[in-house]
């Protein structure tokens, strides 16, 4: 069958990376299939509960780098109870006990606790990379054992953790004789840091290209750091709290003046309200800029700054720049891909449908955003898709929910409807506002390259759901909570969970009867009913509604380590 | 956390289910909570969760929210720099924090409502003549003891060498 030795066959697959194409190819024949395990260098499990760690390293014994999703992505917003799982420490075990050569790992949404980081840094002699996005159960000692024992560590990077700081001498733990650094993200963490030893570390790492950090550091250390890093393409300030006459915002300014690399930009976590004119000399080269966790900042000045930010491609921000302020950004930055506009709590700041207007307007390469905001119409809507078919991710959060279209008081189908007829590469789709059975007709009949769908408050009745699951054949992802979806739409199609990743259905109209009928005739789902405290303690009545059900295809079964409160059906 | 359900209070709830459901926002932001209803009730809402520290909405990650609640609880804690303002003809002056604005526009616009009055600064057009019933001119000390108008130098630079504004009558 093959023309080729397995050596060649196996160069060829070199240049295939994607671990889709190699999914694909290793479907072709027996003979590729053990060619491309065995060569296979990265992996990526979407959830970690659809197969054991076991069978993976069987699999691709060449391992060197695992990428791991735990709980559902509603477990952000607190939807999840905290013991519900996603622990990684069964993984990291079992890899140690393997004889694979692990180098990189990257969760998203597990638990890691300091035992498993300490077993991690010890088992894997070329560790380099550490990226946890959204984890949580480890503190810093935890990070302290990663420091001290990762011999060759290029990356550590933090995102979105909440850690128990127990004390700031972590970053004294990286020996002397580390210096490969290329990454690394602390700016999450809240606590002290020693700041001499960050000095040190920054100062003998000559490969660092992106430092991010927290709020613990001040101006005068930031200079410094900047002086020892001239080289930097990634920056995250912690404190940008300055006295303007100071020689150290002084000095601060002519530094920053000669990081001519730097082309990201984030942080400001503690931020004086005015002047950030030392910036404005870094804005001219920046592609990426995330202002989201600086409420400090006003709305006036984030105009400023953005007025000097002509390459932009990726823009996070606070909605306190206002619609005027998306204005400004829709008239310069040009080379916009993707923006995000968060909530910043604030009542009297927020953005409405005029900001997106002119944005999707202004910007011709936007094709990915994220958008919270006091309002929209589905004139506007209409209009975006108009003016943009590119969106592969357009989610978008209307602060009020069940909010119909203030000016014709309708609802906002025509105006999704619109969006997912003209975007014909839309991946990724959140709703909001007051929402009929009608969107969900229109996404089943345009949204032919939907993956995920993120659905809250909104539909009629069974109709809706059961016209996403008919329709959206590339659906792999499907979360909704607070809509009339019952047993009809659960139980129409089942076979259809197989050929998904996931679906999680909260205060629907589900009840434990559905869910058990679905259970017994797909052996291959795991059914988990979330049940909190006094809901269905005593009654096992099949009539009663599931509060929060959570269903995903898997190869291994119930798993073991299921908390009391989740019972798999 | 349980979650009480509130039944639709209308009895017309029981129509047929192609009604676009009604806007039940206000319904929510009243607290209605009546406690648990087993019928099924396409209109059936949850209520609004009433723990404020575990909140679901809007659907954005905690640190993000906390951020903004944190810094609203900062304000008063965040760097300030207050100067001394006199009016001519009044012996008792005030204070202003000159950080706490982010220009020029935003500093002549808190001085007018402290004074009541319209302030001249050297950004102004030139139709003065026709606020000269009751304007003033806005005039600082700086490092050097000289009084210079406001507004000249970049917005920086004049809070790196003010020492204290004064509000005298237009000539």
């Amino acid at each position: 069958m093959n023309y080729f030795p397995d050596e060649v066959i196996e160069h060829v697959f070199d240049f295939v990376t994607s671990q889709k194409d190699r999914n694909a190819v290793s479907l072709v024949c027996k003979s590729w299939y053990k060619i491309e395990r065995l060569s296979r260098q990265s992996v990526f499990i979407g959830n970690c509960y659809a197969i054991s760690p076991e069978r993976v390293i069987g699999r691709f014994p060449g391992l060197k780098s695992l990428t791991l999703k735990g709980k559902p992505h509603f477990a952000d917003f607190n939807l999840l109870p905290y013991d519900w799982g996603g622990w990684v420490y069964p993984w990291v075990e079992a890899l140690a006990k393997s004889r694979v050569g692990l180098e990189e790992l990257r969760l998203k949404r597990m638990v890691v606790s300091d035992d498993c980081l300490e077993l991690l840094s010890r088992s894997f002699v070329n560790f380099k990379s550490l990226v946890l996005v959204s984890c949580e159960g480890f503190t810093t000692d935890g990070l302290a054992a990663i420091a001290a024992n990762c011999r060759y560590l290029r990356e550590l990077d933090l995102q979105e953790i909440e850690v128990d700081d127990n004390r700031g001498q972590w970053i004294s733990c990286f020996p002397d004789s580390c210096t490969s650094l290329v990454s690394l993200n602390f700016s999450c963490l809240k606590g002290e840091i020693n700041l001499t030893a960050l000095e040190r570390l920054v100062a003998r790492s000559p490969n660092l290209k992106s430092l991010r950090l927290n709020r613990a550091v001040p101006l005068d250390t930031l200079q410094k750091l900047l002086m020892r890093a001239p080289q930097l393409v990634d920056l995250g300030i912690g404190s940008f709290v300055y006295d303007p006459s100071s020689e150290a915002y002084i000095k601060l300014k002519a530094t920053l003046v000669k990081c001519k690399s730097i082309r990201s930009l984030s942080g400001f976590l503690e931020v004086v309200p005015c002047c950030l004119s030392a910036i404005h000399p870094v804005c001219q080269n920046l592609t990426s800029l995330n202002l989201s966790y600086a409420p400090g900042i006003h709305g006036n000045e984030l105009i400023k700054l953005i007025r000097f930010c002509r390459k932009l491609e990726r823009l996070w921000i606070l909605d306190s720049i206002g619609d005027r302020g998306l204005g400004v950004v829709a008239f310069t930055c040009k080379e916009l891909q993707e923006l995000r506009v968060f909530p910043s709590g604030v009542d009297n700041a927020a953005v409405t449908e005029e900001g997106l207007v002119a944005i999707s307007a202004g910007c011709p390469k936007l094709h990915s955003l994220l958008y919270f905001c006091q309002q929209m119409t589905n004139a506007a809507l209409i209009t975006v898709a108009k003016n943009n078919s590119n969106f592969t991710r357009f989610r978008l959060c209307i602060l009020d929910r069940e909010k119909p279209d203030p000016v014709t008081m309708q609802p906002l189908d025509e105006g999704f409807g619109a969006i997912v007829q003209s975007c014909k590469r839309l991946r990724r789709l959140s709703l909001s506002g007051l929402l009929t059975d009608q969107v969900f007709l229109y996404i089943g009949m345009y949204a032919e390259q939907l993956e995920m769908l993120s659905i809250a408050f909104a539909g009629n009745s069974d109709k809706g759901m059961l016209y996403v699951l008919n329709g959206c054949k590339k659906l792999r992802k499907l979360e909704i909570r607070d809509s009339p979806f019952g047993n009809t739409a659960l139980l129409t199609d089942v076979g259809k969970y197989e050929t998904m990743r996931s679906l999680w259905m909260s205060s629907c109209e589900v009840t434990l009867g559905g869910c058990q009928t679905l259970a017994k005739k797909m052996p291959r789902l795991n059914v988990e009913i979330i049940n909190e405290d006094d809901q269905m303690e005593f009654s096992l009545d099949d009539r009663q509604k599931v509060g929060k059900m959570y269903l995903y295809r898997t190869l291994v079964g119930p798993r073991k380590d299921a908390p009391d409160f989740v019972w798999t059906l | 956390m349980g979650r009480a359900r509130a039944a639709s209070c209308s009895s017309s709830s029981t129509e047929s289910s192609t009604q676009i459901r009604r806007n039940l926002s206000t319904d929510l932001r009243l607290g209605l909570s009546i406690s648990a209803s087993q019928q099924d009730d396409p209109f059936s809402l949850p209520s609004v969760g009433d723990d404020d520290q575990a909140s679901d909405w809007p659907p954005t990650k905690p640190l993000i929210m906390r951020r903004a609640l944190e810094e609203e609880e900062n304000e008063g804690s965040s760097a300030t720099f207050f100067v001394k303002v006199y009016m001519e003809g009044i012996p008792i002056g005030r204070k202003l924090d000159l950080l706490a604005h982010d220009g020029y526009h935003d500093l002549i616009r808190t001085l007018d409502y402290m004074f009541s009055t319209n302030i001249i600064w050297s950004e102004m057009d030139g139709s003065v003549s026709a606020y000269s019933e009751t304007c003033h001119v806005l005039t600082y000390e700086d490092k050097e003891g000289d009084w210079m108008m406001v507004g000249d130098v970049p917005w920086e630079m004049f809070l790196s060498t003010v020492r204290r504004l004064k509000i005298t009558r237009a000539m």
